[in-house]
């Protein structure tokens, strides 16, 4: 046996407890998900006829569509809103050496080091004086705002490392700065954007407690409070339809977060750690 | 070149003036709020000075829940750092497989807390539970247990799942220490014959303690503020017996309509965050300036 095989094999050993757990609830789901619903209270670890009808069943059962809609709805918005007060931000921090920008970093982080959950009173009083409660376009406005200080901070951080020069260079070539950041910058960015794009867009699609503050119409459910919705304070759950909604509301995230995470290492390491 | 483009200042308004209205303007309300009596639907009616504030120290709830967001908080930090050491060792080690492991060890992070917190609810019920029926499978109970029923089984399993969703960040914070550590020093270390121990103890850890350090402090704030887990599970309960501060916060303004405590242990929380944050940029800083 080569030595690199037997230190996979010892590496795997060490590392199964953890997959392991890690692993057990994604199994509960799917399993679940396909269990005939006179099958489901009983905890076989599979079904004697896989019932893949739930998903199909689910969609009606759980409303699903509609906080679907929702989320996307949300998701792709409040990302919009970051990326448009984040990108000249983001340039700003990286390009420019001013006064203040200590302090606005600062301020950054202080921004990203709060939860919502410590201001949700204020939050709420702020989306009733707005007159936007039950309206999802306040989670937009919030969540948004709240993603600030991650997207600059993740742009900045890949900003920083497109050269300056060729800006400069397209400036004596006569373009404007206008020109220059379209033509020239903003290509080269365009991959920072999409990745921190994502990356705002996921913490949209999974957040919780703002979502359960401000929206108390199930017309206006977010897929998260939607599913809460179908658990929280009920005596008969339909577990499979709850399981198969789950399933469908993560595992695409899931896939795109796994393959992009490694991108999110580095604009961490670069930006977080410095 | 004069344009709007080149001027810092132009360029940061749009997204400081937006962060800072959704975080000054609530903060504000909650520190008015705070010191005056206030009833259920958030009328003002006059200044009580610190009222609110001893009211929220005299609640038993409140106190158990103080008590519980520190075992909450320590347990996590520490569970999830004791684990992540290793697993950050073992991902930066070329084997079979690893990109597959290094994936599986992140997908907690990729899946929102209340989806996880909603399944484990489902593989935690004491009847119909996977949990049980895997663990009796194996012989290790011959009983099911009712898992959510009482704080001391719930509250364990709350905290072990938060371990298990930490782990990724942490360890994504281990790999970025542990690739700027250059391979020269463990060559080095090689031929001076140390051993692998010694070379952990000398080497490694000593380099990694700035990314310890900003691990610990980062996940202290996210664990403290971390609400899905637990009300999604057991929504503090049964009888406040899993709560922490930020659910029994949640309780208080929403459930009780008590916004006078609660926009007092809001701000007390504040204050509370803003601590960690300095230390946590204290601990920046010296790491910038070595």
């Amino acid at each position: 046996m080569s030595a690199k095989l037997k230190k996979s094999l010892l590496f795997w050993l060490l590392l199964s407890p953890l997959v392991v757990l890690i692993l057990f609830p994604f199994a509960v789901m799917f399993i679940t998900a396909i269990k005939p619903a006179n099958e489901v209270l009983s905890p076989t670890w599979w079904p004697r006829e896989e019932a893949w009808r739930n998903f199909i069943d689910m969609w009606a059962a759980t409303n699903f569509g509609n906080a679907l809609w929702n989320s996307v709805y949300v998701a792709v918005l409040s990302t919009v809103l970051a990326l448009l007060v984040s990108i000249p931000a983001a340039y700003a921090m990286s390009r420019f050496r001013f006064a203040g920008q200590g302090a606005f970093r600062q301020f950054l982080l202080v921004s990203q080091m709060l939860s919502p959950i410590v201001l949700v009173i204020g939050l709420f009083r702020l989306v009733v004086w707005l007159g936007l409660l039950d309206n999802v376009n306040s989670i937009v406005f919030v969540y948004g705002a709240f993603n600030v200080a991650f997207t600059v901070w993740m742009l900045q951080s890949y900003f920083s490392t497109i050269p300056k020069d060729l800006e400069e260079a397209a400036w004596i070539e006569g373009a404007s700065p206008a020109r220059a950041l379209a033509m020239v910058f903003l290509p080269l960015a365009l991959p920072a954007i999409t990745v921190t794009a994502i990356f705002s867009f996921i913490n949209a699609w999974n957040e919780f407690v703002i979502a359960l503050t401000m929206l108390r119409r199930q017309e206006s459910y977010t897929l998260p409070i939607q599913i809460f919705s179908l658990v929280a304070g009920r005596y008969t759950v339909e577990w499979h339809h709850v399981m198969a909604a789950t399933f469908v509301a993560t595992i695409p995230v899931a896939i795109v977060f796994a393959w992009l995470q490694r991108y999110l290492v580095r604009g961490l390491a670069i930006g977080a750690v410095k | 070149m004069r344009s709007p483009l080149t001027n810092p200042y132009v360029l940061i308004l749009p997204g400081f003036l937006l962060a800072a209205f959704i975080i000054l303007w609530p903060l504000f309300q909650l520190g008015t709020i705070s010191v005056n009596d206030v009833n259920r639907f958030g009328q003002l009616r006059g200044f009580n000075g610190f009222d609110n504030y001893m009211a929220v120290f005299r609640d038993p709830d409140f106190l158990g829940a103080l008590w519980r967001t520190f075992i909450w908080t320590g347990g996590i930090v520490i569970g999830a750092l004791i684990i992540s050491v290793p697993v950050a060792m073992i991902l930066n080690e070329d084997f079979y497989g690893r990109s597959v492991a290094r994936v599986i060890i992140m997908l907690p992070w990729a899946v929102s807390l209340t989806m996880t917190a909603i399944v484990w609810r489902w593989a935690l019920n004491g009847e119909s539970g996977m949990l049980n029926s895997g663990l009796r499978n194996l012989g290790l109970i011959d009983q099911n247990i009712q898992w959510l029923a009482r704080a001391s089984t719930a509250f364990p399993v709350q905290i072990m799942i938060g371990i298990l969703v930490t782990i990724p960040f942490t360890v994504t914070i281990f790999l970025g220490g542990l690739s700027s550590i250059s391979d020269d020093l463990y060559e080095a270390a090689k031929l001076e014959g140390a051993s692998r121990w010694q070379t952990f103890r000398e080497i490694t850890l000593p380099l990694m303690r700035p990314f310890l350090n900003i691990a610990i402090v980062l996940n202290m704030i996210n664990v403290f503020n971390s609400f899905p887990i637990i009300w999604a599970t057991t929504q503090g309960g049964p009888a406040n017996s899993t709560d922490i501060l930020v659910t029994y916060l949640y309780q208080l303004g929403f459930s009780l309509g008590k916004l006078g405590e609660a926009s007092a242990l809001s701000i007390m929380m504040f204050g509370l965050l803003l601590a960690f944050t300095v230390v946590y940029v204290s601990l920046a800083m010296r790491r910038e300036r070595a």
